[in-house]
């Protein structure tokens, strides 16, 4: 019969590396009719994060994601970067992007400043138009002042920033310190049904509740959120690389080695909580690895709401859940031969 | 006869004869039709609207991905281009008495092979260098490359590895890490000790605590070792100019450091390397560092022609990184009114053959062990163990996923026994704005109570059960 259960679990996550630098650097280039080419030494891996950096790259000098066309990975023409790893992108690179903006952006209020009767520091960058902060009816369109600057002026908008998280070393007897910078947080809740005549558990609802600080692309998180959970749905059930006796793998295919697919995902409900980190680009912190940390223990928490048994070692296989389904009801009979 | 129609004709009969020699299969086309695609491009609204943050946005590269226009690594061809197979050890603790290439040199179709003691230096690793391209003298897991082999074609320089003949001297080997942390057992990196990476977390006055607490919970957690199973391989292509500088196009996620690990490990300086990355077919942390990148220079030095690489995905899995099994030990004190007090924590990360980014994960574990709880009483330690398993990187969490489901799995135990809801349970020890966290560091954008009650909102926590 299958028993439905329920589990939720929560959890913290650090952006970045822990004390050590990490540091990104980016180069923007305002073209003369006011778009704009993004240098990145960071590496799409399928999570969307150029896509995400040119937003960043785009809000800061008020064009449009489109405007900014994003160049990455080559180590002869872009700017160094640590990587696609600890979440870091949008955060780390994000900023780094951001401030690289914001020097090109400086180049064009310099240029259009004259023109409008003002001084730069009055000028703010919306809507493709460089404006005067409370007065925006003056105003002149990026691309006049990005060709003024480069073609009359002779000073092509170009900005080169880099950043790195502010940490403290941790103490190596305590380990107090401040390992990292700033850190996200999230709730997961599953339902299951497990059968308690064969262990097979199935999850089929997820709630997924994440902080990612103010998010940059919300489409792109949802796709995190989804993607992390069925690797943490793999990790809670499935999968598992399996050893013989001398130390080689014996199933080291996609024949043998169980991962879920389309057919294995639950339904998931996504909400991205409201928050805002004052310490990353545009209140943005990240959302990559999280993703997968509480799945598999929200699913875990939910078989043993079903059918009583806690699964202490992952994954929970059928064959594992239905041991312990046995040994429990073993223990039962006994316990009501005792009584009787 | 036009010169299109003789190469069409040319193809036609190699495919009808048997494969005969290398040299026919050399004249194959080696380049893929174009494709037509339409240039002239909708671009959705979403992308043209200001402002630009916060906007649903579409990804370029998912236009190419639906056209088929990605090019992954696998998908480059050079002229000349050859194919690179390293062999595996397939036994995880040896001495290597002797390595016979000369057979699968002799083969014809076989350009080059190469073995550990040509690599100039022969160790890699991000925090510890403990890991060999190729090995030389020791093999330290089943899934370590011993050789290398380019060829004119995959299968042939598949074939050219089965010709190689290893002399192995087994050594003693320990697979299981608490087995490994005992004096007694073989050491894996000998003379170093098993343990190479150790970690403690001390706050407060854990002994005090618990003698102080109105229930202690004990329990043990243990996770396994899974992959990160991205849809594309390790794959890299290398190529060298006139110059001495060496091109890799490659699927790492890093290439900044991916060219300081191979510049390290040919020698060179760093501005003789480059290092070009496509969209990566998936990474998950196991993209992070090199892996046949310098074999595949220093055959493509040895050729004079590019040398492509491409993972089976048996390579995926032996020889390349995995998540850290863990074996977790969890003692808690608790307050009658469900307020945790105190918290013990000891880690045990099977770290497999190699260091790779073991210090990163147990450092992220350790700090994260206590869960996201309000906790003044808290002991952590944690050691990572060499095993001759496969090794164990980088993988999304870098050790989260492992004790989450250990404090997540007792926070409802203690809930259980406490006749506690546990959503409330979590909320009465949840991080707060400004909370201190196990290493003393005040947090700030906390918004952990806000997930936990919108996904109980969205869950429909509190409705009344069916």
């Amino acid at each position: 019969m299958k028993r439905r259960g329920r589990g939720i679990a929560c959890m913290w996550y650090p952006i970045g590396f822990t004390v050590s630098a990490n540091p990104s650097a980016a180069t923007v280039k305002v073209n003369e009719d006011g778009t704009a080419t993004l240098l990145t030494g960071t590496v799409e891996t399928g999570q969307g994060s150029l896509t995400v950096l040119g937003q960043i790259a785009a809000e800061e000098l008020g064009i449009a994601t489109d405007d900014v066309h994003v160049v990455s990975a080559d180590t002869d023409a872009m700017p160094m970067d640590t990587g696609a790893i600890a979440s870091r992108t949008t955060y780390v690179t994000g900023n780094a992007v951001r401030l690289a903006a914001e020097k090109a952006k400086w180049i064009l209020f310099e240029a259009a400043a004259t023109l409008l009767g003002v001084k730069p520091e009055q000028l703010e960058a919306r809507d493709r138009k460089i404006q005067v902060k409370g007065y925006p009816q003056r105003s002149i369109a990026i691309s006049e002042a990005a060709h003024r600057a480069q073609v009359v002026l002779g000073q092509p908008p170009i900005g080169s920033a880099s950043w790195n998280p502010p940490t403290v070393a941790m103490d190596p007897e305590t380990g107090q310190g401040k390992p990292f910078s700033t850190y996200v947080y999230a709730t997961q809740i599953a339902e299951v049904d497990v059968d308690d005549e064969t262990g097979e558990v199935e999850v089929l609802r997820i709630a997924a509740a994440h902080d990612c600080g103010t998010p940059i692309n919300p489409m792109l998180v949802e796709g995190q959120v989804e993607g992390g959970i069925s690797m943490g749905i793999g990790f809670a059930l499935q999968e598992q690389i399996l050893f013989d006796g001398a130390g080689r793998q014996i199933n080291p295919n996609l024949t043998n080695y169980i991962m879920p697919t389309s057919l294995d995902m639950p339904e998931i409900e996504v909400d991205i909580v409201d928050s805002y980190d004052p310490t990353g680009p545009f209140g943005a912190k990240g959302v990559g690895e999280p993703t997968s940390v509480p799945t598999a223990a929200a699913i875990l928490n939910a078989i043993h709401d079903a059918v009583g048994v806690r699964i202490t070692s992952l994954p929970a296989t059928a064959e594992k859940v239905l041991a312990a389904i046995k040994a429990k009801q073993a223990q039962g009979t006994k316990g009501l031969l005792r009584n009787r | 006869m036009t010169k299109k129609a003789k190469v069409a004709d040319k193809t036609q009969s190699t495919t009808l004869r048997t494969p005969g020699s290398a040299g026919d299969l050399l004249r194959l086309p080696a380049v893929t039709l174009p494709v037509a695609f339409p240039v002239e491009t909708l671009v959705p609204e979403v992308r043209l609207q200001t402002p630009a943050v916060g906007q649903r946005a579409t990804r370029p590269d998912g236009r190419l991905h639906g056209l088929g226009q990605t090019r992954y690594i696998d998908d480059l061809a050079f002229p000349g281009m050859l194919h690179a197979k390293i062999k595996r050890a397939g036994i995880a603790a040896a001495r290597i008495r002797s390595i016979d290439t000369r057979e699968a040199e002799a083969m014809p179709g076989v350009l080059a092979v190469l073995t550990g003691r040509e690599i100039p230096v022969n160790s890699f690793g991000p925090s510890l260098q403990d890991q060999p391209v190729l090995a030389d003298e020791r093999v330290f897991h089943a899934g370590d490359g011993v050789a290398a082999v380019a060829a004119l074609t995959e299968q042939i320089a598949a074939e050219a590895i089965e010709k190689i003949k290893v002399e192995y001297e087994p050594l003693p080997a320990v697979f299981d890490p608490l087995e490994a942390l005992r004096e007694d057992a073989p050491r894996v990196h000998a003379p170093d000790s098993n343990i190479y990476a150790s970690k403690v977390i001390r706050k407060g006055d854990v002994d005090a605590a618990f003698a102080r607490a109105d229930h202690t919970f004990e329990g043990q957690y243990r996770t396994q070792m899974v992959e990160h199973v991205p849809l594309e391989p390790h794959a890299a292509i290398a190529m060298w100019d006139a110059n001495g500088r060496v091109t890799i196009h490659t699927t790492l996620g890093r290439i900044t450091l991916g060219r300081a690990d191979v510049a390290r490990t040919l020698k060179l300086p760093l501005n003789r390397v480059r290092l070009v990355a496509t969209i990566v077919g998936g990474n998950f942390g196991g993209k992070n560092e090199i892996t046949q990148e310098p074999v595949l220079a220093l055959l493509s030095k040895k050729t004079g022609r590019p040398v492509k690489g491409v993972f089976t995905r048996g390579e995926e899995f032996a020889s390349s990184t995995t998540r850290h099994p863990f074996i977790m030990d969890y003692k808690t004190g608790v307050s009658k009114d469900g307020r945790i007090v105190a918290r013990k924590v000891r880690l045990v990360l099977d770290g497999g053959a190699y260091c790779s980014w073991s210090e990163t994960t147990l450092g992220k574990a350790c700090i994260l062990s206590a869960g996201p709880y309000r906790i003044d009483n808290l002991h952590v330690e944690a050691y990572a163990v060499y095993t001759n398993k496969t090794m164990t990187g980088a993988m999304r969490g870098f050790g989260a996923p492992q004790v989450c489901f250990a404090y997540e799995s007792q926070m409802d135990e203690i809930a259980a026994a406490l006749g506690m809801d546990p959503l409330e349970i979590r909320l009465l020890n949840a991080f707060e704005e400004g909370s201190a966290s196990p290493t003393g560091q005040a947090l700030h954008s906390v918004v952990l109570k806000d997930t936990l009650r919108k996904a109980a909102e969205r869950f429909g926590w509190k409705e009344p059960r069916s």
